[in-house]
């Protein structure tokens, strides 16, 4: 028995050799991910953007372009350097199956097109290769993913970004799942919150989600003030990693539908970004979407 | 959530289970979230084994990632655009309804929301020659009407009947018979309803919102995650089979008053269809059949665009669509004149 408790804790070491990560992995965890602070700077205050391992959040209600900075932002990181992108791999988390294949790579081709004329199939063909798709259809499965793309993440250095669309969308059936126990409720996304936190600190990745907004909020002095529509609802795990919040609205222009038809409708994002001492930074931009995808005013 | 249960990967006997129990581990998420060194030892297992087994269970219930290129590549050869059969209605949506995707039509009552999904259905059954899948929950579908459309299309009797059996009807009343009938449908109804060769392209649900409105409200989140269930079913079953959704909802009055209703179901809803287009009564008295058609929601069309057209469109006779077209423009003409 001294033999084979020996020969169980050789086994264990050689195994324990092999599962502890070997010198490649160890420095595609630590080598800088692509810092991602340059993504959009008319986004964020001051020269500020995301830095690494930060969260930022889109949140808005439907129509008011949360989707589509998505696609601008995706664009920009898999873009050539020369087409005016970062080369930075992107993996794209749907749990809503609200990702438009066709309408990215019409975004693509039109922003390659401005920089080439000739062989945009192949450009576009090597840019999407650049992108990782993963369709998750519940909380659960959102967590099981989540594990599953660490080796993603250790294996392939270039991943600099996820992108959630959207990290609300299991809201409603964990909320009945929980009962009324409202910790039973947040369980899973504040667990998904907690793996998400600690993916950021190893390996670094910047991450965006969207957020749709749970109430309409209505203009007019009618409206219930006591219940702010843009307050954020999600778990208080989820909120603790957020570090930049994008508030996404459409410009109001009036009840009379038929005067803005055809007319480019213009939306606003409001950026507030907390830092580590406590302090708020703001900043507002505006865009409208063209066929080419999202333009600043 | 999935309970962990022996046999379910190799490795995975009764003993370790029932170890694993003992150690609060009780599904997967739990096992593939704890430290796999600490459990090793409570379950007095190999660490070996241990992190195999993790490894399985991770590559069986995670989602799998695809390269966007690869998924490109499947979604051009696998989409299809199904005309609708109007015209005016195709170019409000961009050549007409897109698998994998869910359109919504919304509209008081009377706007002509369920006049335009019989049409959409007999197009397909009869130009196009696919199946459809209709579920009415509102009770307004009758073979009788599909017939009189389906008179104006062919007068031979035979295609006539074909086109018929084509279109598949589920009469349902309440949430949970329907996601019984979009669950069956997913789980090998679709191909069971695959008759005459064609194969489901539509799914036309009228209207979802007669079921989900009676749920909603109140403190209650049963109804808002019951919504949320019907929108995955909906959504999965356009994706994974290649259909294209068309849904109908009713208007509420909006909020800021004035002007014409807004969709109902609320904002959680209005994330879930790709498309969304409002129908409203045209407002001529001469013209009782003439309706606009907004399009409110779209990823590839300027929002906000009207199309007109006459209900009358999918009843016509085929003979006469270009008689019929030269007497209302020479009616017009007349009334130029007149004034």
């Amino acid at each position: 028995s001294e033999m084979t408790s020996q020969r169980r804790r050789r086994e264990e070491e050689e195994v324990r050799a092999e599962m502890s990560e070997s010198g490649a992995q160890l420095f595609a965890r630590l080598e800088a991910r692509r810092c991602l602070k340059d993504i959009e700077p008319r986004l964020f205050p001051g020269d500020g953007g995301p830095q690494h391992g930060e969260v930022v959040e889109l949140y808005g209600s439907e129509g008011t372009g949360k989707t589509e900075l998505l696609y601008h932002l995706l664009c920009r990181c898999v873009l050539p350097n020369a087409a005016g992108g970062l080369e930075a791999d992107v993996v794209f988390v749907d749990t809503d199956y609200s990702l438009d294949m066709l309408r990215l790579v019409s975004i693509m081709e039109s922003r390659l097109n401005s920089w080439m004329r000739e062989n945009n199939e192949e450009a576009c063909r090597s840019c999407l290769s650049r992108l990782l798709v993963v369709h998750c259809s519940s909380s659960s499965q959102l967590l099981l993913t989540l594990h599953f793309l660490e080796n993603s993440f250790s294996s392939r250095p270039g991943l600099a970004l996820l992108l959630i669309d959207s990290i609300s969308a299991f809201y409603w059936p964990d909320r009945c799942e929980g009962g009324a126990n409202l910790a039973k409720q947040e369980e899973k996304l504040s667990k998904c919150s907690e793996l998400l936190g600690r993916l950021l600190r190893d390996y670094r990745i910047t991450v965006f989600a969207t957020c749709h907004a749970i109430r309409r909020s209505y203009s007019g002095p009618s409206s219930s003030s006591f219940s702010d529509p843009d307050r954020p609802y999600l778990c208080r795990a989820w909120q603790r990693l957020v570090i930049h919040r994008l508030l996404c609205s459409r410009q109001e222009a009036g009840n009379n539908m038929a005067a803005t038809a055809g007319r480019r409708q213009v939306l606003t994002v409001h950026c507030t970004s907390s830092s580590s001492s406590g302090t708020k930074a703001h900043r507002s931009s505006s865009f409208y979407v063209t066929d080419g995808g999202v333009e600043f005013t | 959530m999935v309970l962990l249960r022996d046999g379910m990967c190799p490795g995975l006997d009764e003993g370790l289970v029932r170890g694993l129990r003992a150690a609060d581990i009780k599904t997967v998420e739990d096992l593939v979230s704890s430290d796999m060194e600490e459990l090793a030892q409570r379950c007095s297992v190999s660490y070996k084994a241990l992190f195999a087994i993790r490894r399985v269970l991770l590559a069986q219930h995670a989602a799998f990632p695809v390269s966007g290129a690869d998924l490109y590549e499947e979604l051009l050869s696998s989409t299809a655009i199904l005309s609708t059969g109007n015209p005016s209605l195709d170019k409000l949506l961009d050549s007409g309804l897109y698998t994998g995707e869910i359109t919504e039509l919304s509209g008081g009552p009377g706007s002509g929301k369920s006049q335009v999904c019989f049409g959409v259905a007999v197009h397909i059954s009869h130009q196009l020659k696919q199946n459809v899948i209709y579920v009415d929950t509102t009770g307004g579908l009758t073979a009788g009407r599909l017939l009189q459309m389906l008179q104006a299309e062919t007068s031979n009797a035979e295609e006539q009947m074909e086109a018929l059996q084509r279109i598949r009807v589920f009469r349902l009343f309440d949430v949970f018979s329907l996601l019984d009938c979009l669950y069956g449908l997913c789980g090998g109804g679709l191909q069971r309803a695959s008759v005459g060769g064609g194969s489901v392209k539509a799914v036309i649900v009228d209207s979802v919102s007669a079921v989900i409105a009676p749920l909603l409200g109140g403190k209650q989140n049963e109804g808002m995650s019951l919504m949320s269930q019907v929108a995955g079913v909906l959504k999965t079953m356009a994706k994974d089979f290649n259909v294209a959704a068309l849904v109908t909802n009713h208007v509420t009055r909006s909020g800021g008053g004035g002007g014409g209703g807004a969709p109902a179901l609320g904002a959680a809803w209005s994330h879930i269809p790709r498309t969304r287009v409002l129908l409203e009564k045209g407002g001529d008295v001469r013209r009782p059949g003439l309706r606009s058609a907004t399009l409110i929601k779209s990823s590839r069309r300027p929002l906000l665009i009207k199309e007109e057209f006459d209900l009358k469109w999918w009843s016509r006779s085929k003979e006469e669509g270009g008689g019929a077209a030269a007497a209302a423009s020479g009616k017009r003409k007349r009334d130029e004149t007149d004034s």
